[in-house]
């Protein structure tokens, strides 16, 4: 039995110049879902994960996160949804990585033992335990990148939403960043990844959603909708076009 | 950052190290105000114990005292002024200048007293993690009424975090401009705009990405309070500290 | 609405502190006092974030720099530097901040008015460094304006029609 875990509902986001970011999107996120959202540069991805977050609230329709609404919710909403941004340099607070990661515990007042119990279990869990001491903004792209996802981490969510994880990464930096994703999932978190390459996630995502323009055009089994793709400025995965059997990125 | 500034931190495992950065704080400010009154002998033994540390903590006195040149200048030009303008006995005077006894000694004692407190604040300055002078900070900022201290913490953090940030910006816009040729450019107010206009749009920009990354990982000035770590050590160099500003003021 | 106008207002202050500490690091070393960028971001403070905020992160700066942590000129920090001979400058930037951001508000923030508040602003800042600047050296006051003041005034009126400029331009972008 299959738990619900958002619910959106007729949702539409209308920017302060007038721009329609999202048109009417309704769908329902279950537990233990890895969805790939899926869209070209502009087509309302991060309009629409600001949404989960309660960082945009909707002009029209109703989200909800576990039952409840997120606009009356919002603290709750963000403990439960962790988003990881898609620049980590903006996301950094703290001035090493340790109080980085430690940075949302603090703000929901947690007991400062349990907060540095959580923060190195997490930090052994991502193998960034060596790196504690050092100043974020001297790392290299795919650990800056898990030191944010440890950051979220921390906060312990049910949900943890990534807007371009593999941006600005090199072939090591995606792997590493994607295995520490693809363990997040196994261990029973709702995973939703945004991207615009979708090769690397293709073949561990149970769901994939194609954005267009603010509204949701496909919705359904990642292989199914490999097809669909191009028509929405998404690039069709390497396999599928030279019709090879599709292969896990992991090793 | 420690190529260019001699107070950064640099990492080491020394006492000093260890020490709880509330106390060193203590003992850095009340050893640089009971130098006020100290006389010639006590500073130099002062002196004296300031270079064991340097050498204990394996800081580089020699190349850090290059690095802080400008200021050695400003102490010579204090000492200068001093000397020059003190009444007292005259030991020469040329093209109008006049040197008296007691100015060269006022001029070198009050140098000497300077150049001792900069040697006291390079000491801490160098073995104390940012971090820790943040919540060392933010624990003496408790007391003090009509501070938040919580926002002062946060906001020394951020602004740690920007300045490698904006550094590393400001060498992108600047490398930018220069392939624009806009280093041709004669007027200094242009020029100074057009290194710092981009700059501040960028990294404006930048901070509100940074407001929705803190506000979507729950913000809020009520916050869990920063721990410390004493090494056990603190009781003696506080007894020490102590006894040394005694003696500042007995032989001053 | 209110705690995230803050928390605004708390990121915008901490980067105004960072500028402010770059404006010292980049400086150039002539006589007692050097030249930085420096005093411009503070006026920029003033004026970005008004009276209160722009205090609190002068405040800050300072703060953190008498903390020890390396944001004064040429990357020195300390009591040693905050009550040196050039300290009179430093402490002078929190009244100048203040009354400069207050003048600005008060007139609405338009370029002259901000231009007078930044002059009026800059005169504050040497009128606490100068006769610092006497006290600790003990020059003589002609000596003191010839060496701590009138070497920069052709730097500062520079820095000062720069940042209007940029006030004005940054002003609409960050919608405060
Ligand atoms: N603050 C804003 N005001 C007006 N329009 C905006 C604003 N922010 C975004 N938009 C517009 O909304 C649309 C969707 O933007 P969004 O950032 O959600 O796209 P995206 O799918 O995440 O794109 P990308 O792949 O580039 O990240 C874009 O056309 C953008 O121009
Ligand atoms: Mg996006």
């Amino acid at each position: 039995m299959q738990k619900t875990i958002i619910n959106i509902e007729d949702l539409s986001f209308v920017f302060d110049d007038g721009y329609t970011g999202l048109d009417h999107v309704s769908l329902s996120i279950d537990k233990g879902e890895f969805i790939i959202l899926a869209g070209k540069n502009g087509s309302g991805k991060t309009t629409f994960l600001k949404h989960l977050n309660g960082l945009l609230i909707p002009t029209s329709g109703m989200i909800r996160v576990n039952g409840k609404q997120v606009s009356k919710h919002l603290i709750e909403t963000r403990k439960t949804v962790g988003m990881v941004f898609q620049d980590p340099d903006t996301q950094m607070v703290g001035d090493t990585v340790f109080d980085e990661v430690a940075f949302g515990p603090e703000n929901l007042k947690l007991h400062r033992a349990l907060i540095n119990e959580t923060v190195t279990r997490i930090l052994k869990t991502l193998n960034l335990f060596h790196l504690r001491d050092r100043n974020p903004s001297t790392l290299s792209g795919g650990e800056k990148r898990k030191v944010a996802i440890a950051g979220i981490l921390a906060m312990d969510p049910e949900v943890i939403v990534f807007d371009e994880p593999f941006s600005n990464l090199d072939y090591p930096g995606i792997l590493q960043v994607l295995s520490t994703i693809m363990d997040l999932h196994r261990s029973g978190q709702t995973v939703i990844i945004a991207t615009h390459d979708i090769e690397p996630v293709i073949f561990e995502a149970t769901r994939m959603i194609i954005m267009k323009k603010g509204s949701i055009m496909e919705d359904g089994n990642p292989m199914a909708l490999v097809g669909r793709l191009e028509p929405c400025g998404v690039r069709e995965p390497c396999f599928s076009k030279f019709n090879m059997k599709p292969e896990s990125w992991q090793k | 950052m420690a190529e260019i500034t001699p107070f950064a931190y640099r990492p080491g495992d020394s006492v000093l190290h260890f020490l709880d950065t509330r106390l060193k704080f203590f003992i850095t400010c009340l050893l640089c105000l009971s130098l006020l009154p100290a006389g010639f002998i006590s500073c130099w033994l002062y002196c004296l114990i300031l270079i064991f540390f340097f050498k204990k903590s394996k800081l580089p006195l020699f190349s850090m005292l290059g690095q802080i040149k400008s200021f050695l200048i400003l102490l010579f030009f204090v000492f200068l002024s001093r000397a020059l303008t003190t009444k007292g006995d005259l030991i020469f005077s040329a093209y109008g200048l006049e040197a008296t006894e007691q100015g060269l000694t006022e001029g070198a004692l009050v140098a000497l007293k300077f150049f001792l407190v900069m040697l006291t604040g390079l000491i801490f300055s160098s073995t104390t993690r940012p971090s820790s002078v943040k919540t060392a900070v933010q624990w003496f900022l408790k007391p003090v009424p009509f501070v938040p201290e919580n926002r002062v913490a946060v906001m020394i953090s951020l602004a740690l975090c920007f300045i490698p940030v904006i550094l590393r910006q400001a060498k992108e816009v600047s490398d930018a401009q220069k392939a624009r040729c806009a280093n041709l450019r004669k007027n200094p107010v242009r020029k100074t705009m057009g290194l710092v206009l981009p700059l501040l749009k960028k990294t404006f920009l930048s901070a509100d990405h940074l407001i929705l990354a803190m506000e979507s990982r729950c913000y809020s000035n009520d916050r869990t309070d920063s721990e410390f770590k004493p090494s056990g050590k603190e009781k003696f160099f506080l007894l020490g500290s102590i006894m040394v500003s005694l003696c500042f003021f007995i032989f001053s | 609405m209110n705690s995230s106008y803050q928390l605004k207002m708390t990121v915008y202050s901490s980067l105004l502190v960072a500028f402010i500490a770059i404006g010292a690091f980049i400086s150039i070393p002539i006589g007692p006092v050097p030249i930085v960028l420096q005093n411009m971001f503070v006026l920029l403070a003033a004026l970005i974030l008004g009276p209160v905020w722009g205090l609190g992160c002068v405040a800050v700066y300072l703060l953190i720099g008498l903390a020890g942590l390396p944001v004064f000129a040429g990357g020195t920090s300390g009591i040693g530097k905050l009550f040196g001979p050039t300290g009179g400058y430093l402490l002078g930037y929190l009244p100048c901040v203040f009354v400069t951001a207050s003048i600005s508000k008060g007139l609405g923030r338009k370029m002259p008015s901000d231009i007078i508040a930044m002059v009026i602003g800059s005169l504050i800042v040497y009128a606490a460094g100068v006769p610092w600047l006497m006290a600790v050296t003990s020059m003589p006051l002609k000596k003191a304006l010839a060496v701590g003041m009138y070497p920069f005034l052709i730097g500062d009126a520079l820095k000062i029609v720069a940042a209007a400029i940029i006030a004005k331009t940054l002003r609409p972008v960050i919608k405060l």
